[in-house]
């Protein structure tokens, strides 16, 4: 843990920090808000003290509640892999800026985030899907895409089935939302 | 230009207007609906002279299932859009659904040339999540058998790439090295290709006799081999020059472009994760991280061959080093990691590979996101090919080692 790189962020980006910085093992943890996406990056990536020039990794991810988008850094400055959490977009229309602006090769994990999440990344020249055909409409790394034989969580400990008519007798008559979505707690 | 119309005199068969009647299908390149997206109404609008090539699904030099999509002018490339998704599996959310054990298995598909490290990224994330230490014995084997992976893997390289050139006997010397150290792993692990061999918290298996006994037999003659498979391709003249100055990169284009590993190191970063950011045991091994300046095909060629004899260095040492103890931590059979978030990368034959999992206090990941090094290079494609011919797209590709089963995940 670098507790040196917890204190200069915190310095830089105070006001900006939608949360506490967390550190565990070799990583720091910080959270943003997604308006400020672009304005974080630039700094981390252009100042001479941070010099994150390396996205080690960008990732989608539903908490069940909202979206978030996760950024990995790396920087010779410090010991420490920084993770940069865009957090609270909307489950509805999920939208951050994108990253290719500084990263080029973001475009293709931004579009694997859109393809899989639904998350918009504005300033992405190339927003398609890169998996899935593109006649596909679900987006299947959401929390409410069930697997047909998803059967581990099911409360019932059967088969949860995702098509109506095959709904078992306790789901049957409600409607066709999912009963129980996995959510990450706080 | 209209169809023929259907009740008029029928044109002969080879009339290429006939084929305009038929509907659009799969491997029509240009795609059945407005362009959604400004890059791709840009990809898809020809100019004059231009014309579209598909390339793929099933071409015998895409290592997998690939298909590009090459807008030309004559014999030029002028630009390309890889059609990714035909392997695509769901891994994440596969792992999703299954409890952290089973994750092994699931992400050994991946990478199906060098399957350790795909289950190596995945095995230190879920350590750091549950806070295991895990045995030093089982922290060398790991380096051992990883580094022996990498050396097929790029030994296997050196045959693809000399294949894609035009060349056929390399691959032939390729897969007599590759097919040793896959005899060994077999005898270590059990499997010859998927693995299965990382468990949380150490190893499936201690080193055993026969694994023993096929290593040294390989290590007493493995440079000397390694140096006459080399002969082949660097004092070939047809192949130096052919693949020098092809699909050249510079430095700030490369970290631009996320690239890592190998294809990173040939535009002169020394970035490598096992020394960058070190994991398991390497702060204690003596190795070099070798760069060049060239950022071409060949300077990449020669980079995975230096490192070949990087991961023979390793591997003495380990042999040297190895300590005696347990080979696995105690775990629990069910694992309920504490909720919490962890990102574990490390290096892998074509680079960075990492893994950053969510635990929601479940016996199941609630999020697993894997990243491949193969996915960013193959985007780099793009960019290396700009005005080179349509020859030289595979050699360019194969350059880079993608590997069709990770970028599709």
């Amino acid at each position: 843990m670098d507790r040196a790189l917890k204190g200069r962020l915190e310095a830089r980006f105070g006001a900006m920090l939608a949360g506490p910085i967390r550190q565990r093992h070799d990583e720091t943890e910080m959270r943003i808000g997604p308006g400020d996406v672009t304005e974080v990056l630039r700094a981390l990536h252009d100042e001479p003290d941070f010099r994150f020039e390396m996205l080690s990794d960008l990732a989608g991810v539903d908490t069940g509640d909202h979206m978030q988008v996760v950024y990995h850094l790396w920087s010779d400055s410090t010991a420490d892999w920084l993770r940069v959490i865009a957090d609270g977009l909307s489950r509805e229309d999920p939208r951050a800026p994108s990253a290719t602006f500084l990263w080029k090769g973001a475009e293709w994990m931004e579009r694997e985030a859109y393809d899989m999440f639904g998350i918009t990344f504005e300033g992405n020249r190339d927003l398609r899907r890169i998996y899935m055909p593109p006649d596909y409409t679900s987006f299947p790394l959401r929390k409410d895409f069930l697997l047909p034989d998803d059967a581990a969580r099911s409360p019932g400990g059967g088969v949860r089935h995702m098509e109506r008519g095959h709904a078992p007798a306790s789901r049957a008559e409600g409607s066709d939302a999912p009963d129980t979505i996995r959510r990450l707690g706080a | 230009m209209t169809a023929p119309s259907r009740t008029g005199p029928q044109p002969s068969a080879d009339d290429p207007r006939v084929m305009l009647d038929r509907d659009i299908g799969v491997f029509e390149p240009v795609p059945p609906y407005p362009p959604r997206t400004e890059r791709e109404a840009e990809f898809y609008t020809l100019g004059d002279g231009q014309m579209l090539l598909n390339m793929g699904p099933q071409h015998p030099s895409t290592h997998g299932v690939l298909r590009v999509v090459l807008k030309l002018d004559g014999e030029k490339v002028v630009d390309l859009d890889p059609v990714l998704g035909y392997l695509h599996r769901g891994v994440e959310k596969l792992c999703e659904n299954a409890d952290y054990h089973q994750v092994i298995s699931q992400v050994d598909p991946l990478e199906y040339i060098s399957s350790l490290f795909c289950e190596w990224s995945p095995v230190i994330a879920f350590e750091k999540l549950l806070d295991v230490d895990v045995p030093r014995r089982a922290e060398y084997i790991r380096v051992l058998s990883g580094e022996l992976n990498r050396i097929a893997s790029h030994a296997l390289f050196m045959g693809w790439f000399a294949l894609d050139l035009g060349g056929l006997t390399p691959i032939l010397w390729s897969f007599i090295e590759r097919d040793e150290i896959v005899e060994m792993l077999a005898a270590l692990t059990g499997q010859r290709m998927l693995f299965n061999y990382f468990r949380i918290g150490g190893v499936n298996g201690d080193l055993n006799h026969e694994f023993m006994s096929r290593l040294g037999d390989w290590m007493s003659r493995a440079t000397k081999q390694i140096e006459s498979n080399l002969t082949l391709l660097n004092q070939n003249e047809i192949f130096v020059r052919r693949a020098r100055g092809l699909g050249v990169i510079d430095t700030a284009g490369a970290l631009r472009m996320c690239m890592t590993g190998p294809n990173l190191r040939a535009t002169g970063v020394p970035f490598d994760v096992r020394r960058a950011h070190p994991y398991s045991v390497y702060p204690e091994l003596d190795f070099d991280v070798p760069t060049r300046t060239e950022g071409d095909s060949l300077a990449r060629y020669l980079l995975r061959m230096e490192e070949i004899k990087q991961s023979i260095r390793i591997i003495d040492q380990c042999l040297h080093q190895m300590p005696d103890g347990p080979i696995m931590a105690k775990l629990p059979r069910l694992l309920r990691p504490r909720p919490g978030r962890a990102y574990a990368a490390i290096e892998g034959p074509r680079g960075q590979y990492s893994t950053y999992a969510i635990s929601d206090g479940t016996d199941q990941p609630f999020r697993m996101r894997i990243h491949d090094p193969s996915f960013i290079h193959l985007q780099s494609v793009g960019v290396l090919m700009q005005n080179n011919l349509i020859a030289d797209t595979m050699a360019i590709m194969a350059s880079l080692d993608p590997v069709m089963g990770g970028v599709d995940k």
